[in-house]
């Protein structure tokens, strides 16, 4: 039971990261039919930023490991902004350079240019990390905290707390300010949004800079879980794309919802067998879609004849 | 490419190939020569996936693994030989190929690319963590590579095999791609419903691409694991899958040659490059990020522009003339009730398009669904061709009750149509077009269009000559290979005629043929119209222009909110006060004279 517990804390802290991912996903999805496929580069910036401000801050080389004196909750707040900030501002650059070319093109060129450009930015981060890994310490400790019996990671609460107190914030700017309206007039219907006055490509860009100052932030967040390193990316912006498409790829909520379940499927086929996860999750996906093909809460689309 | 610069082209690469040994190449080059014939395989038949069918796939590592694991457990588990291995590694890749399509044609978009990455990681991790059978990262050594006459294969020899595989591959892609399963393919990319609207099954379509590129790849992994006589689970990455799908968008998806330019130009770079692994990672990226915005349609596109041009005005007509399917009158003209039409009924949530219609339509009559906007008339349609599923009712052609069936079974027993918003094969030439028509007339086996027999190739010319009379009887003659969508929108609309009457249907249903035409073009629809039904052919029309429905149907129905208000002959129904009321939401009988719609 206990072990139950603990996988479960880990699931709903990993389901966050996910789902913070996710939902980033949906939102440039809505916006212009195309997502960031190169998302997992995208989280290296978002821990490796923040802990060499911190290393430097610290008087340490960019490139080292941080002792637990060193992280504060104060530090580890403004290191969080500045790597939202970065990963962010790259996500104007992720526009320019692979979306803003094929959009509206059909086909999936933008696929692959997102990929390129994730690739680049990986092995731009290869050469000024180097590909060791970083431990990050948790800014509450590394004490475990025991809850009914079960050990759970001080970190993987604060995941799931700002997680949570994010994707609540998103969800109400997307459906109540002026901003989350042009965002679904955008989604709906882009010419007509521009007669109405909406600067189509503003919100755009801006929904491309929400998107990956979320994945900046899902990279700062889990970093003290995994450690920092140039390689953790990819196969949590894959499960992050499962999980967009299991909870519906057009719901943010769904997305969130998405993440959440992959996390805590994850964890829980993981007590039972840890080589079984990726097996498990990609199965059930499968299935998922074949049942339902616009995911657990996307909305159908009809093709009219 | 004409056939005899094609004959040339694959002369110069055998001579090229039997020559090798003269260059006096080292084993660097033979694996670097190797290693592009195997990217050439596995994008070869990718090619036909991505490029014509549409389906684009992120998992094919997945299948390469297949291919290479049938050949390793075979080979070294079950004791088989080489040759027979490397068969069965084809064989396991067309299961596999099925398995993957099964959910693969459900979905599309993003979900599709989830569905692809998913089977290709579920492998990976089966291959890696099922170190009984597969032997995870420590892998199978030993695999006996094929022999001839008991010499076993040497690195010159392999560039040989796999140079043979490549041109075989080619050729029999070439000529299935240049007939109609290649147009089937092409058609659902470019318009489902239309496919549908000329008999073709999308699932099977999308189901016999996904297997042909799954037999490719497999092979590609099998000649891998003999060659390299060792294979790990290492081999099979996310990224491999990436780097397969960019051999073919590189090169250029939906060319023959695109998969050529994508995996000489890839594979070369990929040697030069190896020396410094940061650069080539970097390269990668920009290749990735640049050259499709440079070339959407990879090299081969950024070529065909040059092609085109010379191929201009090299229009070989047929050696044959052919049989307009517009001249040749049905002999037996059918007579009595065609379709009939019981109790019909859909429903989108509240909304109502059709309401228990019921009604019967006569063989050999022109027939005209008329009412306001928003009736219901295209639904009903909808239903009648099978692109909608009825809600309940019954739909007997000819006897048979087909409610319920999908489109393309439904085209297949002879009901054609035509669509308000056209569908046509924008890219394809109007020839292409009549001859998707005529899909379900060419009689040639998978097998005959593979290996391009002579009773395919006689199917395909007999279809080729009668699809450009059809053409040149409806005045689209001398157009006849331009690109459909860049056709006025007049004779688009007339093409999207001479598609479906290609087909050689019994019941002809038309939606709205007049939208958009002006009176000069509506007359002669008019005229088009006559002898369709002189040809024997039922017509079911949709129509606004009351002249039109006036002066060419035999028998009007009108539908209002959903239901069937009035039926029966053109006076009659212009009289009627329900109708008058319907279009003019009052009594007064002004209404219907001319073109009131």
């Amino acid at each position: 039971m206990t072990a139950f517990l603990q996988a479960l804390a880990s699931g709903l802290a990993l389901g966050a990261i996910y789902g913070l991912i996710a939902l980033g996903f949906n939102i440039t999805y809505a916006t212009t039919k195309t997502f960031n496929f190169g998302q997992g580069a995208f989280l290296v910036p978002g821990s490796l930023v923040g802990v060499s401000l911190l290393l430097l801050a610290a008087g340490k080389p960019h490139f080292g490991n941080l002792t637990q004196a060193e992280m504060t909750m104060t530090a580890y707040a403004l290191a969080t902004i500045a790597s939202v900030v970065v990963v962010g501002a790259i996500g104007i650059a992720l526009y320019y350079c692979a979306i803003k070319p094929f959009v509206g093109a059909g086909g999936l060129n933008w696929v692959l240019s997102t990929i390129g450009f994730g690739i680049i930015m990986q092995n731009t981060a290869l050469a000024i990390w180097g590909p060791a890994s970083i431990a990050v310490p948790s800014p509450l400790g590394s004490d475990v905290w025991r809850i009914a019996g079960a050990g759970i990671r001080p970190q993987e609460v604060l995941i799931a707390v700002v997680a949570v107190a994010v994707m609540v914030g998103l969800d109400i700017v997307l459906r109540k300010t002026r901003f989350g309206k042009a965002l679904r007039a955008v989604a709906f219907n882009p010419q007509a949004a521009a007669i109405v006055g909406i600067n189509v490509e503003t919100i755009v860009i801006l929904a491309f800079v929400i998107s990956s100052a979320l994945a900046g932030l899902a990279g700062i967040l889990i970093a003290p879980i995994t450690t920092a390193s140039v390689f953790i990316g990819l196969g949590i912006a894959l499960k992050a794309f499962s999980a967009a498409i299991v909870g519906g790829l057009t719901s943010p909520r769904g997305c969130m919802l998405g993440g959440f379940l992959l996390g805590i499927v994850e964890a829980l086929v993981g007590l039972w067998r840890a080589e079984m996860r990726e097996i498990t999750i990609f199965l059930l996906i499968i299935i998922v879609l074949v049942v339902r093909p616009s995911g657990l809460m996307g909305a159908r689309s009809v093709e009219k004849i | 490419m004409p056939a005899l610069a094609h004959a040339i082209g694959l002369a110069v690469l055998a001579a090229a190939l039997a020559l090798v040994p003269l260059f006096g190449l080292n084993d660097f080059y033979l694996q670097i020569l190797f290693t592009i014939g195997v990217n050439y395989l596995a994008a070869a038949g990718l090619n036909v996936l991505v490029g014509y069918a549409g389906q684009k796939s992120l998992g094919h590592a997945g299948l390469f693994a297949v291919g290479a694991y049938t050949a390793a457990i075979a080979n070294i588990e079950w004791g088989l030989s080489p040759w027979l291995s490397l068969l069965l590694a084809c064989g396991f890749g067309a299961v596999f190929g099925l398995v993957i399509a099964m959910p693969s044609v459900r979905v599309s978009g993003p979900s599709l690319a989830m569905v692809t990455i998913g089977f290709g990681i579920v492998v990976e991790k089966i291959v890696t963590e099922w170190t009984d059978i597969f032997k995870g990262q420590a892998g199978f050594y030993g695999i006996s590579a094929p022999s001839i006459a008991g010499v076993s294969f040497t690195n010159l020899h392999w560039v040989w095999f796999v140079g043979a595989l490549c041109i075989a591959t080619h050729l029999m892609l070439r000529s299935l791609l240049a007939g109609r399963y290649g147009r089937a393919f092409l058609g659902v990319q470019m318009a489902e419903p239309a496919a549908q609207s000329v008999g073709i099954s999308v699932v099977r379509a999308k189901t016999l691409a996904f297997v042909i590129s799954a037999v490719t790849c497999a092979l590609a992994g099998a000649v891998v694991a003999q060659q390299n006589q060792y294979f790990n689970s290492d081999f099979i990455t996310f990224n491999l899958s990436i780097f397969l799908l960019v051999v073919v968008i590189f090169g250029g998806s939906g060319s023959l040659y695109g998969p050529l330019f994508g995996a000489v130009i890839l594979t070369l770079l990929d040697a030069w490059l190896a020396r410094w692994p940061a650069l080539q990672h970097f390269t990668y990226g920009a290749l990735l990020l640049f050259s499709l915005y440079l070339m959407p349609n990879g090299i081969a596109g950024a070529f065909s522009g040059l092609a085109a041009r010379w191929r201009q005005g090299k229009v070989v007509p047929p050696a044959v003339p052919g049989h307009s399917a517009l001249a040749a009158t049905t002999a037996a003209a059918a007579s009595g009730e065609i379709l009939v039409v019981k109790d019909l009924y859909k429903a989108y949530g509240g909304i109502v398009p059709v309401r228990n219609v019921s009604f019967a339509i006569t063989a050999g009559k022109v027939h005209a669904l008329i009412g306001p906007n928003g009736a219901g008339k295209t639904t009903l349609l909808n239903l009648l061709s099978g692109h909608v599923a009825p809600g309940s009712g019954s739909i007997r052609f000819e006897g048979q009750e087909i409610a319920g069936w999908p489109a393309h079974r439904i085209a297949c027993l002879g009901i054609a149509r035509t669509f308000q918003n056209l569908k046509l094969f924008g890219e394809l030439s109007a020839l292409d077009n009549v001859l998707l028509g005529a899909h379900r007339h060419i009689e040639t086996g998978f097998a005959a269009s593979l290996l391009g027999l002579p009773s395919s190739r006689h199917a395909e010319a007999t279809a080729r000559a009668d699809a450009l009379a059809l053409l040149g009887d409806l005045g689209l003659g001398d157009r006849a290979h331009e690109p459909a969508k860049s056709l006025p929108y007049g004779l688009q609309r007339r093409l999207e005629i001479a598609r479906a009457l290609a087909s050689k249907p019994k019941l002809l249903l038309l939606d709205e043929p007049a939208a958009g035409l002006n009176p000069q073009e509506t007359h002669e629809l008019g005229e088009v119209i006559r002898r369709i039904q002189q040809a024997g052919v039922t017509v079911l029309l949709i129509e606004h222009h009351m002249d039109l429905v006036m002066g060419i149907s035999q028998h009007v129905l009108v539908l209002d909110y959903g239901a069937l208000i009035a039926e029966g002959r053109p006076e009659a129904i212009r009289r009627d006060p329900k109708v008058v009321a319907a279009y003019l939401g009052a009594d007064d009988d002004a209404a219907l004279t001319g073109d009131a719609a």
